[in-house]
């Protein structure tokens, strides 16, 4: 690949759209040209950047009453199965069902996408929403942004907190929280409704009757976890053991 | 036949999305009333028509694209007479551009400008977006879907969702540049360095990814 072509596929590369051979061409090349790695880094930058100014509203109250009355004075809709269900729709619709269960289930097999989300999400140091070291008051700032309450956990070896953001996991919002530990490393957590969000897919260790998967990506190591009822996935770039250590002595705090 | 309770299912599959398609339509409509309306006369129209949504499918994506479909047809027509094509459109040169003008101060200046960029400038930016282009910006960078729902939502080609994001990232990056030149937080540079370099970022837009995939097929055959 030479620049030209790289250029071409860094609006792609950024948006996360290419895979296998494509990205790993794209990379190759990132690797070797620090122009074309440095237009990744703006253009990732930008609309990161773009992306943490623009919030998302509240919706009105007055909104909510709106649909819900406009709801109530729908009569129920009548199943309109005759005409609907004639063959020459059933079975495209049908086929293409299946294809899209059929997509779904590898994708999970294959990686668990809250997982990957995390790893990428530790790759990117996305810009924070609010940033401050007291953990507190970061977990209060998700307050009504998000559909549970966020506790930052609290962690040991001098750990303190950087900042917070707000993410979303499949279609919901999630609370995404920055740490720096003494020695140096950054550890992020991802808390986030784990319903439709499978992680229990690496390896299994139980720690403190708790049950954690721990797994690794490039250079870094991952490890998630459920804790009343919210899914955590923890990300950093120390080995897999510390950070087991680390997050089990969130859970004797 | 069974019958579903559907306004239960619709509340329970519909409702969850209703933050991300007000924040949608307010960026489409630029005013909260249309914002309203506009919310409100989709999530209906996707009520009458729920028993086409396949279950299990996105949920979200379908939804918008019942937004996408209402604000095209009732309020386009207004937001068209509003539209005030912007310099930054006309202007060639993007971020990139600007910023290898700067030369050396090309970091600096990044820095300046995207550690000093505050919501209600993006906010503006983003509102002289025209409508198609930051449609697809809000869907991708706001929404996070993929080229290919954002395809399905506008009811367009892959390659032209590729076009509208990257021109509307473009004017979004020159009108946040000009802004950050006004209120003195960066200079500007002496001449924005359009077709500086041999190969400028911006000479070639985004490429049709399948043509690119061909193009390399072909290479590797050779």
């Amino acid at each position: 690949m030479n620049c030209g072509e790289a250029t071409a596929t860094v609006q792609a590369y950024v948006d996360g759209e290419l895979d296998g051979v494509d990205r790993e061409s794209v990379e190759r090349h990132l690797v070797a040209c620090s122009n074309c790695s440095g237009r990744v880094r703006l253009q990732t930058r930008f609309r990161a950047a773009v992306r943490a100014h623009l919030h998302r509203p509240e919706v009105p109250f007055t909104l909510r009453r709106r649909v819900e009355e406009a709801l109530a004075s729908q009569p129920i809709a009548p199943r309109r199965w005759p005409g609907w269900l004639s063959m020459s729709r059933v079975v495209p619709a049908a086929a293409a069902l299946f294809l899209i269960v059929a997509i779904t289930t590898t994708v999970r097999q294959r990686n668990s996408l809250v997982l990957q989300q995390a790893e990428n999400a530790y790759h990117a140091e996305l810009p924070m929403d609010i940033t401050g070291s007291d953990c507190g008051s970061i977990a209060s700032w998700f307050r009504g942004r998000l559909e549970f309450p966020v506790h930052a956990p609290a962690l040991g070896g001098g750990a303190t907190c950087q900042g917070g953001r707000l993410v979303n996991v499949g279609e919901h919002p999630a609370a995404y929280l920055v740490y720096r530990v003494s020695d140096g490393h950054r550890v992020t957590f991802l808390v986030f409704d784990p319903r439709d969000q499978p992680f229990e897919s690496r390896q299994r260790r139980v720690v403190n009757g708790r049950e954690i998967y721990l797994g690794s990506g490039p250079g870094i190591s991952t490890a998630a976890y459920r804790d009343r009822g919210l899914g955590y996935v923890v990300t950093s770039d120390m080995d897999e053991d510390t950070l087991a250590r680390l997050v089990m002595t969130s859970f004797t705090r | 036949m069974k019958r579903r309770p559907i306004r239960s299912d619709f509340e329970k599959e519909a409702l969850p999305h209703l933050g991300a398609l007000y924040a949608a339509a307010l960026r489409m409509t630029r005013n909260e009333k249309d914002a309203e309306d506009l919310v409100q006369e989709a999530l209906l129209r996707a009520y009458r028509f729920f028993d086409t949504f396949e279950a299990g499918t996105n949920c979200k994506a379908w939804l918008f694209r019942i937004l996408t479909n209402v604000f095209c047809n009732q309020y386009r027509e207004r937001e068209r007479e509003n539209v005030v094509m912007t310099e930054a459109e006309s202007s060639s040169a993007n971020l990139e551009q600007f910023l290898s003008g700067a030369g050396a101060d090309g970091s600096e200046t990044e820095k300046a400008l995207l550690g000093r960029m505050v919501s209600a400038d993006v906010e503006r930016a983003l509102a002289s977006v025209p409508p198609d282009f930051r449609m697809a910006v809000v869907l991708a960078d706001l929404e996070d879907f993929s080229y290919k729902e954002i395809a399905e939502i506008m009811d367009c080609p892959a390659g032209t969702v590729m076009s509208r994001l990257y021109r509307g990232r473009k004017i979004l990056q020159g009108l946040l540049y000009e802004y950050a030149v006004e209120q003195g937080i960066i200079t500007p540079a002496a001449e924005p360095s359009a077709g500086k370099g041999s190969h400028s970022a911006t000479a070639t837009g985004p490429v049709d990814l399948e043509a690119y995939r061909r193009k390399r097929a072909e290479g590797e055959r050779e």
